[in-house]
């Protein structure tokens, strides 16, 4: 194989799936001829998405839900990026932190939305503080073990160069460990993105959420399978645009992680 | 007489474990002197390895005292350089940058650094490999780097835990001669860790043999030196007196296997 068709390979490879699935479902559609209201027509679907976006409709939504994605995330990213570094280096606040941790990750961020909106009320802090409290727990886990994984010998090597607990810190564990924070924000995003809509259902007036949301009050599946085309694709672009860039920059470069030959 | 540049006096090492304390060595009295090559040779499980790892600084011993330059050891410090036998260097810095952390740390002029990695890129062998990272190299290379970030960091002993263990035996012949002629012209204190009987006379000004489990220093044998700069493989060989000494060190080890 010529390094040009195998690289065409592997761009066009990730596309595959998303074709299969749109021409199986055009081709059902056209046998089975199902109500609308339940399976919508592909053709439906792409109209609807385009009225929408001629509209200006879809863009504030999509604006919103991302500006409240990006904000609580960031917001759970750096949260749990400290606290994971503080529970990872010291063992008596990783002792007291994991059960709270625990315990509150069992609860679904579903459960605090009568309770939040009362604190909260509808809006962008109601979705913030439940995107925060999943992309949290994730990134704070997955940080504590990335910490506690780093080779101790890496260490005293950079002690022995004169460097102090700062210095250890900054160029051993945090680079050690950013496979696993790069882990925990790439599955914790995807999370957010679930905890966003589930926010956005009831606890807010825009967004891609009430989007789906008000398509579900008049029954208009086109508008339902639309508004989850639209967050599959964004979440997907981010993805790969985003945090793939990153992690081949880092820890691929630096050979730390590398796909397995399993023959 | 110039003063010790290590003197271990009275060490003694227990560890904790869940069932009770196991003492890792016995009694150790050890005086090494500055520009000395001193290696240690000694069957697994001896207490070795601790005995380094105290002078470094990472365990404090359980009994005895460790001084550098007559000062009592608390906690690592950039004097003491160490080349471990795993692979220690930064697996996302590269050669260049690895080599020069110690001097980055010491917050030493980019310019300087610069050619004190470069003298030392030059040295071990390097040259073309400055901006690759680790897992591109060789194990015998990354040893190289290892070895070239400690003598960067210039520090004034230097201790190394069986630094070409991992590494294929023909490589380990070629680093053993570079590290031979890197201390005859950087005069550092060395201390080096070994279970190779060969490797132990090789390299050393003397050799101190110790005893299985828990080890104690069961004899010093002095290995003379005829030129300033380092061995080579081929007259090392060939030279009765180095013949005689490994022989008797072998005999010493031998006679401490742990079946």
């Amino acid at each position: 194989m010529t390094p040009s068709l195998e690289k065409l390979i592997w761009r066009v490879l990730p596309a595959v799936p998303a074709v299969v699935v749109v021409v199986a479902w055009a081709i059902y559609w056209q046998i089975e001829r199902p109500p609308p209201s339940i399976i919508p027509s592909v053709a439906d679907v792409v109209v609807t998405l385009f009225e929408q976006t001629l509209s200006g409709e879809l863009l504030t939504d999509i604006a919103a839900s991302v500006g409240r994605l990006l904000l609580g995330a960031a917001f759970g990213i750096a949260t749990g990026v400290a606290a994971g570094f503080v529970a990872g280096l010291h063992r008596p606040v990783s002792e007291f932190l994991n059960p709270l941790v625990i315990f509150f990750n069992a609860i679904s961020g579903i459960v605090w939305l009568p309770l939040v909106i009362g604190w909260l009320g509808v809006g962008s802090a109601l979705a913030t503080f439940l995107i925060w409290n999943t992309v949290f727990f994730i990134v704070f886990q997955n940080t504590v073990l990335g910490v506690q994984l780093v080779p101790e010998v890496l260490e005293q090597g950079v002690r022995t160069l004169g460097a102090g607990r700062w210095e250890t810190i900054r160029s051993v564990t945090l680079p050690g460990a950013l496979p696993y924070i790069l882990t925990g924000i790439r599955s914790g995003l995807g999370f957010g993105w679930r905890a966003l809509i589930a926010a956005e259902l009831v606890g807010a007036n825009t967004g891609l959420g009430h989007l789906i949301f008000s398509g579900a009050e008049y029954h208009r599946a086109d508008i339902i399978i639309g508004g989850c085309l639209t967050i599959g694709v964004i979440a997907t672009a981010m993805d790969r645009w985003l945090l793939l860039p990153i992690e081949r920059r880092t820890v691929r470069r630096w050979g730390m992680i590398t796909d397995a030959q399993g023959r | 007489m110039q003063a010790d540049k290590i003197t271990v006096t009275g060490f003694r090492h227990f560890f904790k474990t869940e069932g009770g304390d196991v003492q890792a060595t016995g009694s150790i009295d050890i005086a090494i002197r500055p520009g000395e090559f001193v290696t240690l040779v000694g069957p697994s499980g001896c207490g070795k390895t601790t005995l380094l790892k105290a002078i470094a600084g990472f365990i404090t011993p359980t009994e005895g005292t460790i001084l550098c330059d007559g000062k009592p050891v608390r906690g690592p410090g950039r004097d003491r350089g160490v080349v471990f036998q795993e692979l220690a260097i930064l697996p996302w810095r590269t050669v260049r940058r690895n080599i020069g952390h110690g001097l980055e740390i010491a917050r030493v002029p980019k310019a300087e650094r610069d050619r004190a990695v470069a003298r030392l890129i030059d040295l071990m062998g390097l040259a073309g490999f400055e901006d690759r990272y680790p897992h591109e190299l060789s194990g015998g290379m990354r040893q190289r780097v290892a070895v070239a970030r400690t003598w960067a960091a210039d520090p004034e002993i230097i201790l190394m835990d069986e630094p070409f263990a991992a590494v294929d035996a023909m490589t380990r012949l070629t680093l053993q001669e570079e590290l031979g002629r890197l201390c005859a012209t950087t005069r550092k204190t060395v201390f080096f860790i070994t279970h190779s009987v060969e490797e132990a006379v090789f390299l050393a000004d003397r050799v101190l043999v110790m005893t299985k489990r828990p080890g104690t220093i069961k004899a010093v044998l002095d290995v003379p030196r005829h030129d300033a700069g380092g061995r080579d493989w081929d007259s090392f060989t060939s030279d009765p007196e180095m013949r005689a000494i490994a022989e008797q060190v072998m005999h010493l080890v031998h006679a401490e296997r742990v079946a």
